[in-house]
């Protein structure tokens, strides 16, 4: 009785479990089949017929040995190892401030989240501007030192680097010190003073009590951003394009061209479904680690 | 090891006033139960103890040194939370250690004294094991090893048997005074339990709306209330208090209760308390120490509700104003709606001013 109850239910959302697979499946497999081909949006033929330009799986063998595609991907590794260790650290250092109280800290708290509420592309503009090198970050340089400052910051390879990463930093390190500040004030008072009595330091403390017991917090504060930073588009699109040349490309610039400007699909989806299979292999790989401590 | 003097202490947060002018000396070694209900400043008192809170007037020494500006990790106080603040990310073992480590004691050291420790307090085959999911039991006695373990000249116990169920408290009571006697250390005891404080302190500091009430033994503030408010928060039930006022009766003098009668005749040293009263008392006796007499010759009330609970019958008499309770440790048949006739024992019987509420003594 039981089972066939089960059963008609199961008979009746059919339909909809079918829906739902299909919705969350299609793309993938799609993706999946157009990685296998030559097709391009250009090759006259519908997508329905890509199988009839089937590679043998060359875009994959291509993948390994295109050196612009790992020198992206390189690019990219750099921007997340500078960017998320600093916005860290000053998210960090910033939560410690707020934990205690001092005049203004509302006003200092309001301003300090703010740049996590611009529009991406807004702050890509802001920071295209701030960064001419006759824009503000030049002339404020040249008041502070003296003497006329002009760096080149959008236009040389090293400095455009710097300046797309100080917009990362500057855009995402209040994202960081939220969470990290909600993390800190869930670490129990009591154990801080019973730390105090027992004759600990303010840098033992936070070595021996407040960091261990903001360790999953630590770990999703730093999950969010790598995977978000690995992923940097936006404001570094608008602000240098991927240029000069290719001295900004990360991994999504680079598809992006490819896809737009070279237009050669199959290679596109043999290259994003690669970096979805690397990327979900750490994912859970890291998430096994933090659940099992 | 050292007395702790607490001079004209007050606390005050913003316009309210935690703790008024509070004078009380502890003696070297010596265990002290500050006991009172929510409210009464005895949390405040031990805070500014431990330098977690800065008193607002007053000084507070630990033998001749002013505490005041010396940083509470630097008082040489061992604190006990009532939650234990166990960092329950550490072994036992780091938990005892930690005070030694974090003042940088050379590491033989370090483990040679967290072994002994261990070793005192049985914890030794736990010692390796993560503090988190431990027996409530076992994290009080790490809570009170890791503290004591920096031998401190001062233990502070801020309730530490709250969050412990009723029939494990007496486990943990007789657990603690033994630790106590262990150590010898001067220790200030937190409660609103006064059983805890009853069975463990040397002598108990009674607390409410911020005032001191009475410090003496437990048996002295049981049995010589200073005020209405000691006399009512000690005993279970409290003391019986029915006001009255002092009459010359054949025999010597008793109190006349209005409405309930007069009193058995006082005792000599009642009489002369009675004496020195300048208007209505309160006539106060211990609900423990009445005996059952024949008609016409005590007090009589009528019986309103039976309480059994085994060893003890506890009777609920009169009502309103007019209440009283009494205990007997037999049932002697007691039914609701009779009377009860009885007498308090004249030499247990306790006189209050009515006006001021203070202790009227004899001598």
């Amino acid at each position: 009785m039981k089972d066939d109850a089960a059963k008609l239910g199961f008979r009746l959302t059919l339909p909809a479990q079918v829906l739902v697979l299909f919705i969350s499946v299609f793309p993938l497999l799609m993706q999946l089949y157009i990685s296998l081909t030559d097709w391009s949006p250009l090759s006259g033929l519908s997508w329905t017929a890509a199988w009839e330009m089937w590679n043998n799986f060359a875009n994959y063998a291509d993948l390994v040995s295109d050196d612009r595609l790992w020198a992206a991907l390189g690019r990219t590794a750099l921007v997340m190892s500078i960017c998320v260790p600093i916005e860290f650290l000053l998210g960090l250092g910033l939560a410690t401030l707020f934990m205690d109280d001092f005049p203004g800290k509302r006003v200092a708290y309001s301003i300090l989240i703010m740049p996590m509420m611009v529009v991406p592309a807004v702050a890509g503009y802001m920071f295209f501007m701030l960064f001419q090198s006759g824009g503000p970050v030049n002339d404020i340089a040249s008041a502070l030192t003296g003497g006329p400052v002009t760096l080149p910051w959008l236009s040389d390879p090293t400095l455009a680097l710097v300046a797309v990463m100080a917009a990362d930093i500057w855009q995402w390190t209040p994202l960081m010190f939220l969470i990290l500040l909600a993390g800190m004030v869930g670490v129990p008072e009591d154990q801080i003073r019973a730390a105090t009595l027992l004759g600990a330091g303010p840098l033992r403390r936070f070595a021996t009590i407040v960091l261990p017991r903001m360790k999953t917090v630590i770990g999703i504060a730093l999950a969010i951003r790598v995977i978000e930073c690995f992923k940097i588009f936006d404001t570094l699109f608008i602000m240098t394009g991927g240029g000069p040349g290719v001295a900004t490309e990360t991994i999504s610039v680079y598809i992006y061209k490819i896809a737009t400007q070279d237009l050669i699909w199959g290679y596109v989806a043999a290259i994003a479904l690669a970096i979805l299979i690397v990327l979900s292999i750490a994912c859970v790989w890291a998430l096994k680690r933090m659940a099992r401590k | 090891m050292t007395t702790i003097h607490l001079e004209h202490l007050v606390k005050r947060f913003g316009p309210f006033t935690a703790l008024k002018t509070m004078d009380l000396t502890i003696a070297d070694g010596e265990f002290v139960a500050l006991l009172g209900p929510s409210g009464c400043g005895k949390s405040t008192t031990m805070n500014m103890i431990a330098g977690m809170e800065r008193p607002s007037e007053g000084r507070i020494l630990f033998g001749d040194r002013d505490m005041a500006g010396v940083p509470m990790g630097q008082r040489g106080v061992g604190f006990v939370f009532q939650n234990y603040a166990i960092f329950t990310h550490m072994t036992v073992r780091q938990n005892l250690s930690y005070g030694l480590r974090a003042t940088r004691r050379p590491a033989d050291e370090v483990t040679r004294r967290t072994n002994a420790m261990a070793d005192l307090l049985q914890l030794t085959p736990m010692l390796d094991r993560p503090a988190a999911g431990l027996s409530v039991n076992i994290l009080q006695r790490v809570a009170i090893g890791r503290s004591a373990v920096m031998e401190p000249a001062i233990f502070l116990l801020d309730e530490p048997l709250s969050n412990v169920d009723a029939a494990f408290r007496a486990v943990m009571r007789t657990e603690l005074k033994q630790l106590q006697r262990t150590f010898r250390q001067t220790m200030v005891y937190v409660t609103h339990d006064q059983l805890e404080a009853m069975t463990m302190a040397d002598r108990i500091a009674v607390m409410d709306h911020g005032v001191l009430q009475q410090v003496g033994t437990p048996l002295e503030i049981y049995n010589n209330p200073d005020n209405l408010f000691v006399a009512r928060f000690i005993g279970s039930p409290g003391m019986n208090l029915l006001p009255g006022r002092p009459v010359a009766v054949s025999g010597g003098l008793a109190i006349d209760l209005g409405a309930l009668g007069v009193t058995p005749v006082l005792g000599p040293e009642q009489a002369a308390a009675a004496g020195r009263a300048k208007g209505p008392v309160i006539y106060g006796f211990r609900p423990e120490q009445a005996a059952i007499v024949a008609p016409g010759q005590g007090m009589a009330m009528p019986i309103n509700f039976v309480e059994r609970i085994g060893a003890r019958t506890i009777l609920h008499l009169g009502q309103g104003q007019d209440a009283a309770k009494v205990v007997f440790e037999n049932d002697a048949g007691f039914e609701p709606g009779k009377m009860l006739h009885f007498a308090p024992l004249p030499p247990t019987v306790r006189l209050f001013d009515a006006a001021s509420g203070t202790a009227l003594k004899g001598v």
